[in-house]
């Protein structure tokens, strides 16, 4: 039996109507970081949390002035990650990683993670994107 | 002996009775099955992988209804106003509360028995436990929870669910949504022929609201996914994070 088209056609909108979802799953992303200006951190892995409720990993990379940074980079819970295809394995300690990721509005070395480079080249999304349209720079 | 026009009538009515059966799956005793892993949205329902490409879809047969502001009174959006987004009780790992529970980025499941449906969910670790009571009778010896106390009852094959006994902790959306124990919220579940559930939740308090303030979300199965562990207090630095904000 057909599913009713006539529905379908009368329907325009796309019904997620609970869209204002925290974005990080637990928290407002945009009260803690710097939506709409994304940073590029490439540094090695010095440290992994996969935990809830939300992912950490740290990264060694030097700032302008050549100095280390261990930058804490946050991302989705462990399970969410999962789910898209990110698991514990991917981060390594040790490896070298490119992060592209919006910075924390406190001007701490925190990080809400986006995109991760990993060295054989493949990319995976750690976190969500902050604003409303995809930066420009993201890749 | 019947016209014509009647007996058309008769059968695409009798079509139409047949389609609806075929197109939703069904229990034994003929109800809507409910049962599976169900999510209201968040993270493109995991289709946001190593490419970043997102899930797309058809438009749904029957979106929920859209949602309005809330309709406060005067005192209440002042209060309201004076929150943020550090004062959400999510933040601290509690239980968001109904109709909030169902908007979290993370799957449940459904488990539905002719007595009783349980929804078993991820985030927070909530679960409830609701009993099929036509008259929507609660306990007497409620005190009031995050949670709240759930009966169900069948309105032809949508499951309504009543819902009181609050406590006054949780919000019921978004920064600063504020309720009282007077809460009350009714939910429709309402199963689909695209293999969606129309959610619809509304929400009366009269201490607060000026009026009844209904929202609403379509619940899909998210692909290979089973609802597992989420210890929220397990590292979370949110809270710190935020209050170093405030």
């Amino acid at each position: 039996m057909k599913i009713p088209i006539r529905n379908r056609l009368l329907i325009a909108c796309s019904g997620l109507i609970l869209s204002a979802l925290p974005v990080l799953a637990h928290h407002s992303f945009a009260a803690e970081y710097e939506s709409k200006s994304l940073v590029t951190v490439t540094g090695v892995i010095t440290k992994v949390e996969w935990t809830n409720p939300h992912i950490y990993f740290y990264v060694d990379a030097k700032d302008a002035s050549g100095n280390v940074v261990n930058w804490a980079v946050e991302g989705y819970p462990p399970n969410t990650l999962k789910r898209t295809g990110f698991t514990r394995d991917d981060l390594k300690i040790g490896d070298t990683v490119t992060v592209t990721a919006y910075k924390a509005k406190d001007s701490s070395s925190r990080l809400a993670g986006r995109e991760v480079t990993f060295p054989d080249g493949s990319k995976k999304f750690a976190g969500p994107a902050g604003g409303a349209a995809p930066p420009t720079d993201a890749k | 002996m019947t016209t014509r026009p009647l007996r058309y009538f008769a059968i695409a009515v009798f079509s139409a009775s047949l389609g609806l059966a075929a197109t939703i799956p069904r229990t034994a005793d003929g109800k809507p099955n409910l049962s599976g892993v169900w999510q209201g949205g968040g993270v493109s329902l995991y289709g946001d992988a190593a490419d970043g490409t997102q899930r797309t879809y058809a438009a749904p047969v029957n979106p929920p209804p859209k949602r309005e502001p809330i309709p406060y009174q005067a005192w209440a959006e002042a209060k309201s106003k004076t929150f943020t987004s550090a004062d959400d009780p999510t933040l601290r790992c509690l239980l968001a509360g109904v109709p909030r529970i169902t908007s979290m980025p993370m799957p449940f499941e459904i488990i539905q028995t002719p007595k009783e449906v349980v929804i078993a969910y991820e985030s927070f670790h909530a679960f409830r436990i609701i009993p099929i009571n036509d008259k929507l009778q609660h306990p007497n010896d409620l005190v009031p929870t995050w949670m709240g106390d759930s009966v169900a009852r069948w309105d032809g094959d949508a499951l309504v669910v009543d819902v009181t006994g609050f406590n006054d902790k949780t919000w019921l959306s978004g920064t600063g949504s504020i309720h009282s124990e007077g809460l009350h919220v009714v939910e429709r579940f309402q199963l689909n022929s695209d293999d969606t559930i129309t959610y619809s939740a509304t929400v009366t308090d009269p201490k607060v609201l000026t009026k009844a303030w209904t929202t609403g979300a379509l619940l899909r199965r998210p692909p290979n996914t089973r609802v597992e562990e989420y210890e929220c207090i397990e590292n979370n630095q949110d809270v710190q994070h935020m209050e170093v904000k405030k």
